[in-house]
């Protein structure tokens, strides 16, 4: 949430070089929701692998967290840290934001070390998890409108 | 004619080839029979323990177990108190630096406990727990996360997340859990499935239960 600490958290990652500070572009935050949403209608089609269904759902994940990130005025190119800005962006608990970098390392063992596990339960919270990001990352567009 | 090496004689006292090698925390603090000592009477610091049921948790020698309880005893590391003509060791909280100690155990070889306890509320569900990885094996250094694979029916991330959230705030950790049903860890072993046989032939510290049984034990119908 925008409270007064999570402010001072974001701005604290600044300092620490995590973060960049820019002005939230309305275009930009359009474009990656609307990405999201394609992919992430996507990672339920069944005709589709797991290893393709759990990159779409991820990466609709990651273009969620950072829409929320640049709504707030600010951008990383750390993916992991990008996630992690989830609990000082908007409403999103803890063991969520566990979650979604669970799933973050998963994806790095199979992006740089070929090992994906067909994992179809982490696959499902996933998804779910994403879908109340989607919705939460709508309601935080409509009030910047 | 031998000539003598000329200059001084440096000795390298083996640093050299090890200053890659990452050493365990506990390892680089104790000795193995004080790890065990204060694993077992650190990690449940309310309890109180006979020598001979401490030497059979820690198979070590009575010998050299009888001499670490005793200097561990006279530093006011631990208490000893006769009841009948049994000795009675137990962690001792006027101990000046009781705190740091638990903290320690638990940071290190009491990792075990923490888990145990967490996962307690999960244990009907779970048919095999255990930590694996650097961890497990010994050779874990202060960042090092928890690797813990879960085996059970009914499980998800979510709620397991929460419940290690708390554990990974205590020992200052992350936890790296994988959840498999007993059919997907059996279906990847027989698949030939390289995590899973790496992970299952690596050292382990157990949890809570076993190894799933090899093949559904008949075709029961409780449902």
């Amino acid at each position: 949430m925008s409270t007064m600490s999570s402010k001072a958290n974001l701005e604290n990652l600044v300092r620490s070089g995590g973060l960049k500070t820019e002005p939230p572009d309305r275009k930009e935050c359009e474009g990656l929701l609307r990405s999201a949403m394609d992919r992430l209608q996507d990672a339920r089609n069944p005709a589709l692998s797991f290893a393709s269904r759990f990159d779409l759902a991820y990466n609709a994940a990651h273009a969620l967290a950072l829409t929320a990130l640049r709504l707030q005025g600010y951008r990383s190119d750390k993916r992991y840290l990008v996630f992690q800005c989830l609990a000082h962006t908007l409403d999103v608990g803890k063991a969520q934001v566990r979650q979604f970098a669970l799933c973050h390392e998963r994806r790095n063992l199979a992006e740089y070390e070929g090992y994906m596990d067909v994992d179809e339960a982490l696959l499902a919270d996933l998804v779910a998890l994403t879908d109340s990001l989607l919705a939460q990352v709508q309601q935080a567009m409509a009030r910047t409108n | 004619m031998i000539s003598p090496i000329k200059g001084p004689i440096i000795p390298l006292l083996g640093l050299t080839d090890n200053l890659m090698q990452p050493l365990p925390l506990s390892e680089a603090l104790f000795t193995t029979t004080q790890q065990k000592v204060l694993g077992l009477l650190y990690g449940k610091p309310d309890q109180s323990f006979y020598a001979n049921e401490i030497a059979r948790w820690a198979q070590v020698g009575k010998g050299s177990l009888m001499r670490e309880l005793d200097r561990l005893q006279r530093a006011g590391v631990l208490t000893l108190n006769r009841q009948g003509n049994q000795t009675h060791y137990q962690a001792n909280p006027e101990c000046p630096i009781y705190g740091e100690l638990l903290g320690i155990v638990r940071k290190t070889f009491g990792i075990g406990e923490a888990l145990r306890a967490a996962l307690a509320p999960l244990a009907r569900q779970l048919v095999w727990a255990f930590v694996y990885g650097s961890i497990a094996k010994g050779s874990d250094h202060a960042g090092s996360d928890i690797d813990l694979m879960l085996i059970g029916e009914n499980l998800s991330y979510g709620d397991v997340m929460e419940r290690l959230l708390p554990v990974e705030q205590h020992l200052g950790r992350s936890i790296n859990p994988t959840i498999y049903t007993p059919a997907d860890w059996q279906a990847r072993k027989a698949a030939g499935n390289s995590f899973v046989l790496r992970v299952s032939e690596q050292d382990k510290i157990d949890l809570i239960g076993g190894p799933p049984p090899k093949e559904p034990a008949n075709e029961h119908n409780e449902q």
